[in-house]
């Protein structure tokens, strides 16, 4: 399948384009590396998984690490990759779960820090911000300030990657 | 941060003047009488009053003396114009105050009460510069704390801005809880709002102290009336002080924790831009309130996220090209029902087995169950708007002319389905919108 023209990224670099031309890269990978029969539903739920997991990586890697949702989402990709290849190896396993935990330890530490500062602040929406935390990744170590300013480049990023695959899907449609 | 124009200094000293003097009317009055009473013990040092006199007539020019004593005698009674000319003296140094006070107190001379009319003046003043809803809420927020803190915390509880800091530190400590209170109420957020982005808005948190105060009348009595007490004794450190840094007049407090709240204003504003830029990427951003505008937030970017995946497993579905027959031909209307009927089938098959494996092998294909209601009233509003058999391409096409079926980047039932009841857990919130990804049609048995 060759990569679509999208006439409307004018912009070589911008995030469209830059999101644009890795997905459709893992997007052939992917159907390269499986044959497009299987219809059991195991299978198209791997399938499935692993388109996911392309939409999420090409997404934060067009945004490199200039956002910390990118760097928290391409650090998650990583350990989890590292995770499953960490089965065989002993010591990699044992690397990655010290990195988990230091990375655990490093963000409560900042959660207790965030939690007595937003104490003397009277904002007061922690509620709210606690789930808004949990849905933009690497939200947990952020002050309210930040973090609503990851949001914003996060839906950016979304409306972006969900403009661009109805455009995909629709071409395959055709 | 600079203090911004003389002129915003100037308002923000005029605040305090306008307030202070009409409510030493009242305690002159006498109406005030039970006011200073009650005022008396939320604050501490009283008895500085006659050195805040002497101190304010010694240091400042009594040129303007008569200019501000005129405007103030023929609205005020007699025995306010002594005390008057020591307030006015204190807080006039300016040219533009002088006219300013004049202004106000002609205006506010005919008002209930001297301190609800220069409040209202000042109300319709900063009204006609700017009005802006949010920075009111904010406004008032933090006004409600402030007297609060202050009416408890005398002198430690000034707010203070880098300015005047270090001019208003010392005799601030002593004396001024209430005056501070004042302050605050009328420039703390002034203050605040000076290190904010833009100047202007300055003025609508101006506004907001006064409506701070009107909702907090009790409290701000309260401390207004110690405020003037205290401001006759030690009107004159702040005259001094003031006197030096004609810009830096009263516009912040001085206070011990100066860093803590200056950055505490900055972060609130910090938050309150982002909130705004949110507000525009977000649909449906007419919430004032901030915390419904986080759940609005919280919700778009849920559905968002939905989408996401709903596009992922159309794209699957859509690639998976061996498996079912798609709309590749020129037919689209066969095709799909095709298509469909054979999902259809073998949905049902799977149900009799296990639901489980039956709802997996739809989510597997980008399909959900759905209540027949509901697909019932897609499919009335979809015949409206668009031929239902090119919906499939048309909605990839990210056309958003259908609101139900806006985000659903997949095809949507066709009139001659029919569906068993569902259920997404996703579909109750605000509808259809992210997961919907097609109506599956099972025949009912």
């Amino acid at each position: 399948m060759s990569p679509m023209n999208n006439p409307q990224d004018l912009n070589p670099s911008s995030l469209k384009s830059r999101f644009t031309t890795r997905f459709l890269r893992a997007l052939t990978k992917i159907n390269g590396q499986k044959p497009i029969s299987s219809s059991s539903p195991r299978e198209m739920f791997q399938r499935y998984r692993r388109i996911k997991v392309a939409a999420d990586k090409s997404m934060a890697w067009s945004v490199r690490s200039r956002r910390t949702w990118s760097r928290a989402m391409l650090w998650k990709l990583r350990s989890r990759y590292s995770c499953r290849q960490a089965s065989s190896s002993r010591r990699s396993s044992v690397r990655t779960s010290t990195i988990i935990k230091s990375r655990q330890a490093k963000t409560s530490h900042e959660k207790e820090n965030k939690n007595t500062t937003t104490g003397q602040d009277e904002v007061g929406f922690v509620v709210q911000a606690d789930k808004l935390r949990k849905l933009v990744p690497g939200g947990e170590a952020m002050d309210l300030c930040n973090l609503l300013g990851e949001t914003a480049h996060y839906i950016k990023c979304l409306t972006t990657q969900v403009q661009v695959m109805r455009k995909i899907a629709h071409f395959y449609s055709l | 941060m600079q203090p911004c124009s003389r002129e915003m200094q100037a308002i923000n000293s005029l605040l305090n003047p306008t307030q202070q003097i009409p409510l030493h009317d009242l305690q002159s009055n006498g109406n005030s009488n039970s006011h200073q009473q009650i005022q008396n013990p939320h604050f501490d040092p009283t008895s500085s009053h006659d050195d805040f006199l002497e101190q304010m007539l010694s240091t400042l020019p009594s040129c303007s003396l008569s200019d501000l004593k005129s405007p103030w005698n023929p609205t005020k009674s007699d025995e306010t114009c002594p005390p008057n000319p020591d307030n006015n003296v204190g807080f006039h140094y300016d040219e533009i105050l002088a006219t300013k006070l004049r202004q106000h107190q002609i205006n506010g001379g005919g008002g209930s009460s001297p301190a609800t009319a220069a409040m209202k003046m000042m109300m319709q003043q900063q009204m006609m510069l700017e009005g802006r809803a949010t920075a009111f809420g904010r406004g008032v927020g933090g006004g409600l704390t402030m007297p609060l803190s202050l009416g408890s915390g005398a002198a430690g509880s000034h707010h203070n801005d880098i300015v005047d800091g270090s001019s208003f530190k010392s005799p601030n400590n002593q004396d001024h809880g209430g005056e501070g209170s004042v302050q605050a109420l009328y420039n703390g957020f002034g203050g605040g709002s000076l290190h904010g982005t833009n100047q202007s808005s300055n003025r609508p948190q101006h506004l907001n102290h006064p409506q701070g105060g009107t909702m907090q009348a009790q409290n701000f009595g309260a401390i207004a009336g110690t405020v003037i007490k205290q401001s006759q004794a030690s009107g004159s450190i702040t005259g001094g002080t003031a006197a030096q840094p004609k810009q830096r007049v009263r516009a912040r407090r001085g206070q011990a924790t100066d860093p803590h709240s200056i950055a505490e204003r900055l972060r609130r504003e910090r938050i309150a831009e982002r909130m705004k830029a949110l507000q525009e990427l977000v649909p449906n951003a007419n919430k004032t309130d901030k915390a419904s505008m986080l759940d609005e937030i919280i919700d778009y970017v849920k559905f968002l996220q939905l989408q996401v995946k709903g596009g992922g497993d159309f794209i699957q579905m859509s690639t998976d090209g061996g498996s079912l027959p798609r709309n590749s031909n020129g037919n689209h209307t066969s095709s799909s029902n095709d298509s469909l009927t054979v999902t259809e089938q073998q949905v049902a098959k799977l149900m009799e087995e296990d639901m489980g494996s039956a709802m997996q092998y739809l989510q597997g294909k980008g399909l959900c169950l759905m209540p027949i209601s509901l697909a019932t009233a897609i499919s009335t509003v979809t015949c409206q708007s668009r031929n239902p058999m090119i919906n499939n391409a048309n909605q990839n096409n990210g056309s958003s002319n259908h609101p139900l079926l806006q985000s659903s980047g997949e095809g949507s039932s066709s009139p001659s389905m029919s569906v068993l009841t569902v259920q997404s857990a996703t579909m109750g919130n605000g509808g259809v919108d992210g997961s919907v990804k097609d109506a599956a049609s099972v025949s009912k048995p």
